[in-house]
């Protein structure tokens, strides 16, 4: 920890000293701002949950269609609910840096997307058609990707090419296995790679607090 | 060595150029948050928060997180202006080193 009681020096060395303390504490602030993983485990938990459901309901005509919005819905209001407890917990708003901005916009517009998208979908009554699903498998896989870039994260890269390899498949691939391949990209896409994510978090607070122990 | 006017005296103290340093990547930050990351006193990082909010360089807000009362800092466009402003003058002091 720096020692904050010699505060004019001027020297070369003093200089050198404030531009590492800088360097220090900016990535202090990021290091303990960036928690996202388990956002990734919420959402593909909520994906599956239709998708269980409307299987363990079949032929019902109202969970066809409330299922997805229900939990969609549900996984806003998690979601908002867990960040302003971790917000009261760790004292600090999510990074405002341009690389966090980045990020979380393609996430958002990502999810804007995929909403508008899927509500097109319904309401024509097209939502099943595998071209769809295709869509849906390359706009995870499109976010990911940039992501990936954002943050030269080649873990996250590889995640993209699973969802977009799976999207692919689905074009020549039969109908019938839109189900396994959408259950699989969310259990290692999303749920693999939140759980992945956390463990990383993890691991990083728990050097962080050795080296400062 | 070149001379000190160039650099910003305000931002220039070590714990005010740490604090300014966390904020600059955060939204905003609690008071406790900033004590555990300076490791700093309460004393201490209070009068020099109380610099940078003469300076304009941070903004205050006091607000409760359930019951506990909450002293939140925010960085303020001025205080980015002069972080930056002190990164371009620390380079030009410390030259092609940096």
């Amino acid at each position: 920890m720096a020692n904050f009681e010699a505060e004019e020096g001027t020297t070369r060395d003093d200089l050198v000293q404030r531009v590492a303390l800088m360097e220090e504490m900016i990535a202090e602030g990021r290091r303990s701002t960036i928690r996202f993983g388990w956002i990734f485990v919420l959402w593909g938990l909520i994906d599956l949950a239709p998708v269980g459901w409307q299987l363990a309901v079949p032929h019902s005509d109202w969970v066809e269609i409330w299922s997805w919005p229900i939990a969609i819905a549900c996984g806003f209001v998690i979601q908002s609910v867990v960040m302003a407890i971790l917000r009261r917990r760790s004292g600090v708003v999510c990074g405002s840096n341009i690389r966090g901005r980045s990020i979380s916009a393609v996430w958002a517009m990502m999810g804007l997307t995929a909403m508008l998208y899927f509500a097109g979908a319904m309401i024509s009554h097209k939502a099943w058609q595998i071209s769809f699903v295709v869509a849906m498998l390359m706009f995870v896989g499109m976010a990911h990707g940039t992501s990936a870039m954002i943050l030269r994260w080649r873990a996250q890269g590889l995640v993209a090419c699973v969802w977009w390899i799976g999207g692919i498949a689905l074009f020549f691939l039969s109908n019938r296995y839109w189900l396994q391949i959408f259950v699989s990209e969310m259990c290692f896409g999303m749920i693999g790679f939140g759980l992945y994510a956390m463990w990383l978090e993890r691991h990083d607070s728990a050097v962080e607090g050795r080296t400062n122990g | 060595m070149a001379e000190l006017p160039d650099l910003d005296p305000v931002v220039h103290g070590k714990l005010r150029l740490a604090v300014l340093s966390l904020l600059v990547g955060v939204e905003e930050a609690d008071f406790t948050w900033l004590r555990e990351k300076t490791g700093s006193t309460d004393g201490n990082l209070g009068a020099q928060m109380m610099k940078l909010e003469e300076a304009g360089y941070v903004s205050m807000q006091k607000q409760f997180a359930g019951r506990k009362p909450q002293t939140v800092y925010r960085m303020t466009p001025a205080g980015r202006k002069a972080l930056a402003k002190y990164v371009v003058a620390l380079k030009k002091l410390l030259g092609a080193a940096l």
